[in-house]
């Protein structure tokens, strides 16, 4: 409310002033949350620039492209190399429904990876026409803040523009960083991950969350040796431990190789290949390794310091609930911010600047509920609360629903491997805290739940809904029966 | 077990509880008539316009202060029965209504006739048509024939095929009957440990607590009838040489040039599973489209995405006779011509409930023009202590439907707590190539029940697509009262739409607006995510006063933002 109305305030004040910039709006950063944001404030009249670098798959301080993180070098072409390396076990399974194929089939790398570049480039164009068409003005270069209300942006030739702008916004992004390690150099980042020249034949993967979980699964799946090392006993920390479990097992049933608690202390270049050194003493030799252990927001070249806008002690921008750093005319969305890191949350955030900005319509971003998925091969997807999370800010007790259950595509296929489902529910209110699938579709199936959710969905309102038959789907409706009762001071005990 | 009606009671001193506890008593009864239909209508209503096969059950106001007044005066004589609840027919219903009751405590049993992948009036088995001869078997050949779709999309991702991948038909058909089989063999452990009693062989009704199976007689407090239906094939001239969906199920060989007659999702399936696994297929309708029923949208969007797979549709064509030649080929004759050459001819024209020779007429249980059996709210038939669920009874013939129907009647009789199915937002989906998922009201119904709505629409090229260079694309809908922003409507048709549409089932279930729908956050990148950013409506339909009835609906374009 305060904020309200020191945003108005502030409004009718320079509105008093009349002064005049050249834009309402300059963005920095043409990614989700910028395109976003730049595209709606247009649309509420504001005059809107916007800069971004040159692009190119492989992000640096000097490159990037319009469509940012999410089209060129994260989610896009990722999915595309899932489902690329998905038919792998697709076509395996194929043969017990009766589909003779060759004991060997064929996989060009090559062909998949220029077909994933020719689309990236097709949406780095998309983007560029939806900014023209919503009026916003596109420069190519490196912006930078010089003050409070102005903006630099540096041309490919080395010319500057220099703007003023009533508001600034901040959405470059982050990029993959990599650990300080001996040999660090001959390792690669998910950028280059998404474009290698040649399929990796032995991958050692660093990480444990979601990015190094899919490039081990994209490898496996087209037939490379992988290796995954983490630091935890499980990967994917933060998701609900019975979950992260079942990914584990589904990744080593499919022939990864998990090296829990371990990391790496060294790369070495040899005729082989690079020799990797862990701490526990173990060496293995690797065509490609990849670090993914993190991401960086993009904060460093925007001479931020200098205007006063605070950074956290990740880099990251500090914002308020409305987006706004601590400069008031300076604001700032998506993964700079390192809130949640996910492209759906960066339009949120977009969406809610430019009706708190531009709309006259403070909005908030509501972090609560935001479904995420994991595409590894089978996917995670969870929305709500993981069990660990519902038990911990329980008022009383905590039911949770199990299901895992034998798909039925694998009755025939005769592949072993198990879909599992979780539901997490407030005994007293009961309300669905937190839903968990693995298995197929998981994604696909999660988003429904996910609107359930956000409304407070009852587990009674889940039960009352009848099942799509079959379908993996419809046992999220009919787990009937509590596998477990968690009382509030979190001690299991079951419900017999 | 036992065979005659008065054997000595298992109780040798009943107490009036023990009893009670098994009597259907507490139905509720409403105050009075007109409180009770008014009560009624808008589901009725509503659900009427839902789904058009659906014929409301009659309400018998008499018969149940008939059962009230019974039991309060204890005018029933105690008397024992073998079971509590007698069912025929082990489908999905029927094993569902038989295990929750076992659950609840009361003596089942359940009879059945022997397993067969093709249904008669002497064969069936434990699983009824869901697990033998529909949604599972189906959902396998799916499985199969989906591939040659894969194939192609993976060719678009870099895979490639040195040879031509092969169907052979054996292995499928034997691979699928060893599932079969296996399922079959859980639904007979799964009645084993609820304790239900199986016994094989062809339920008859003798009176209204006596069941003959093949000459053994059986008496029940409770008799359930729930044995399905039957493909039914119009009576034309060579209908012999016609195939239904259960032979076509479990084909010996491959059909190399097939026609399917039919427009209904039976049809549209079956003819994505014979041009999948590399038939040529010909599907003759009725109508000018196909699933009549559905969201007009989806059915011009369905009719094209599978005519562009290569299904070779034939509009306004009824046929009128089969010919076999010289040659083994079936012929074709249709009011508008003759089309030769076909291996197959399948006919997919709906289903007829399995009412006859089961003794329904000669105890009194009344039964419909189209053979369903008429059933009250609470699944109970004209005759007070005989019940229907299921297909028989022809409301929605949809497994989790029948499931939900047994799961009510078994509160109903044996938990003390009289439960009514509740039909409303029922989601259900056609595993045509692509598929289609859906729940709650069509445009046309939306418009007819509520007036004022508002249409979001969504056609797009999926990102799968983007690569493989094939033509697919995915539709999709939503359908909101415009006066309580409620989402009413919810279809798709594309990859994974059963799939996605349950957890939406959900939500459209719980009376969420197209408000909830948009605070939620999208899962990146997935087709699904769709229903959560469409922003502004394709159309808005007002149904005002001043614009004049049916000069078709004011359509226009919202602005922008």
């Amino acid at each position: 409310m305060a904020r309200k109305m020191l945003v108005d305030e502030e409004m009718n004040q320079t509105n008093q002033e009349e002064a005049h910039y050249d834009f309402d709006l300059f963005v920095i950063g043409a990614g989700s949350g910028g395109v976003r944001a730049a595209r709606f404030s247009a649309n509420y009249g504001a005059k809107v620039g916007i800069c971004e670098l040159p692009f190119h798959p492989i992000s640096s301080e000097v490159i990037g492209g319009v469509g940012g993180t999410c089209v060129i070098r994260g989610c896009v072409p990722k999915k595309i190399l899932v489902y690329g390396a998905a038919f792998g076990s697709e076509l395996e399974d194929a043969r017990n429904y009766g589909w003779e194929l060759n004991e060997k089939l064929d996989f060009n790398w090559k062909k998949l990876l220029h077909k994933k570049t020719d689309e990236i480039i097709r949406l780095n164009g998309i983007y560029k026409r939806l900014l023209s068409n919503a009026g916003v003005k596109l420069f190519e270069g490196e912006g930078k803040i010089v003050g409070p209300n102005e903006v630099e942006v540096t041309q490919l030739d080395g010319t500057k523009l220099s703007y003023s702008a009533k508001h600034i916004l901040i959405a470059t992004g982050s990029r993959a960083h990599r650990p300080p390690i001996p040999g660090q150099e001959l390792g690669i980042t998910s950028d280059e991950a998404l474009s290698l020249e040649d399929l990796p034949k032995h991958a050692v993967v660093l990480g444990g969350g979601y990015i190094a979980v899919e490039f081990a699964s994209i490898w496996r799946g087209l037939g490379a040796n992988v290796d995954l090392f983490f630091r935890k006993e499980l990967p994917l920390r933060g998701f609900d431990d019975e979950m992260r479990a079942v990914v584990a097992r589904n990744l080593e049933r499919r022939g990864i190789n998990l090296h829990p608690q371990t990391n790496l202390t060294e790369l070495i270049k040899t005729d082989n290949g690079i020799k990797v050194t862990t701490d526990h003493g173990e060496e293995l030799i690797a065509d490609v390794v990849l670090f993914a252990t993190g991401r960086l927001p993009n904060s460093k070249r925007l001479n931020l310091e200098a205007v006063g806008v605070e950074l956290d002690n990740t880099g990251a921008v500090k914002v308020d609930e409305y987006s706004r750093t601590s400069i008031p005319s300076v604001w700032a969305v998506g993964d700079v911010t390192n809130r949640m890191n996910l492209t759906p949350v960066a339009l949120m955030e977009g969406t809610c600047f430019a009706k708190t900005v531009f709309g006259k319509e403070p909005s908030k971003p509501d972090y609560s509920h935001v479904p995420c998925a994991v595409f590894s091969i089978p996917p995670l997807s969870v929305v709500g609360l993981s069990e660990e999370q519902a038990i911990e800010q329980a008022n009383g007790d905590v039911l949770v629903f199990t299901s895992t259950f034998n798909p039925m595509k694998n009755t025939v296929s005769g592949r072993q491997e198990k879909t599992v489902m979780k539901l997490v529910v407030d005994a007293e209110t009961d309300k669905v805290l937190g839903a968990s699938m693995c298995g197929p579709d998981a994604p696909e199936i999660m988003q429904g739940i996910a609107v359930a959710l956000q409304c407070g969905a009852t587990k009674a309102q889940f039960d009352s809904t009848v099942g799509i038959h079959p379908s993996a789907a419809e046992e999220f409706v009919t787990m009937r029966s509590v596998s477990r009762r968690i009382t509030c001071r979190g001690k299991p005990k079951t419900n017999l | 077990m036992a065979t005659t009606s008065f054997t000595a009671p298992k109780l040798s001193s009943p107490t009036f509880q023990t009893l009670c506890r098994n009597f259907p008593l507490s139905l509720p009864i409403p105050k009075t008539l007109s409180s009770f239909s008014f009560h009624l209508s808008p589901f009725l209503s509503r659900f009427h316009l839902h789904h058009h096969h659906y014929h409301p059950p009659r309400f018998h106001p008499r018969r149940l202060f008939a059962v009230r007044a019974e039991s309060e005066n204890g005018a029933e004589p105690i008397r024992h029965y073998d079971f509590d609840l007698f069912t025929i027919g082990a489908g999905s219903g029927g094993v569902r209504a038989s295990r929750f009751a076992a659950n609840f405590g009361a003596s089942v049993a359940v009879c059945e006739l022997p397993f067969s992948t093709i249904s008669s009036e002497t064969t069936g088995g434990v699983g009824g048509t869901c697990g033998l001869r529909g949604c599972v078997p189906k959902k396998l050949m799916v499985y199969a024939s989906k591939y040659s779709h894969e194939f192609d999309e993976s060719n678009g991702f870099g895979w490639k095929y040195d040879t031509e991948p092969k169907h052979d038909w054996s292995t499928l058909m034997a691979n699928k009957n060893a599932e079969l089989q296996r399922l079959t063999g859980i639904y007979k452990n799964i009645l084993n440990k609820a304790g239900v009693t199986l016994i094989e062989g062809r339920g008859k009704i003798v009176d209204p607590h006596t069941v003959d199976v093949d000459g053994k007689l059986y008496t029940a407090r409770n008799i359930l009838i729930s044995v399905g239906g039957r493909p039914f094939i119009p009576d034309i001239p060579g209908r012999e040489y016609a195939i239904d969906s259960d032979a076509a199920l479990d084909l010996p060989s491959k059909p190399e040039k097939v026609a399917i007659v039919g427009g209904g999702y039976i049809a549209l399936e079956f003819a994505g599973i014979f041009n999948g696994l590399t038939s040529e297929v010909h599907v003759f309708i009725r109508q000018k489209k196909v699933l009549r029923g559905f969201d007009e949208e989806i059915r011009d969007f369905i009719g094209e995405q599978m005519a562009l797979r290569g299904i070779q549709f034939h509009t306004e064509e009824s046929p009128q006779a089969i010919v076999k030649s010289a040659d083994g080929s079936l012929s074709l004759k249709t009011n508008k011509g003759t089309i030769e050459g076909f291996s197959h001819i399948m006919f997919a024209t709906g289903r007829r409930p399995n009412t006859k020779n089961l003794g329904l007429e000669s105890v009194g249980v009344k039964i419909n023009k189209n053979g369903a059996i008429e059933v009250d709210e609470y699944s109970r038939t004209t005759v007070p202590s005989i019940w229907a669920v299921g297909d028989v009874t022809d409301r929605i013939n949809l497994t989790p439907v029948a499931l939900m129907e047994g799961a009510a009647l078994a509160k109903t009789l044996f938990q003390n707590e009289p439960t009514k199915p509740d039909y409303r937002a029922v989601p259900s989906a056609v595993f045509s190539q692509p598929p289609i998922g859906q729940v709650g009201l069509t445009e046309e119904q939306a418009i007819k029940e509520y007036g004022d709505i508002d249409v979001y629409t969504a056609n797009f090229r999926p990102l799968k697509a983007t690569l493989s260079g094939l033509p697919d694309r995915v539709f999709m809908k939503l359908i909101v009262c415009a006066k309580t922003n409620k989402v009413i409507g919810l279809h798709m048709c594309g990859e994974d739409s059963a799939e996605i549409a349950q957890g939406f089932a959900v939500a459209v279930k719980a009376g969420l607006t197209k408000a909830d729908f948009d605070a939620t956050v999208g899962i990146h990148p997935t087709s699904a995510e769709e229903f959560v950013t469409m922003r502004s409506p394709t159309r808005k339909i007002r149904q005002s006063s001043e614009s004049q009835g049916n000069m078709g609906h004011e359509a226009k374009t919202a602005a922008g933002v």
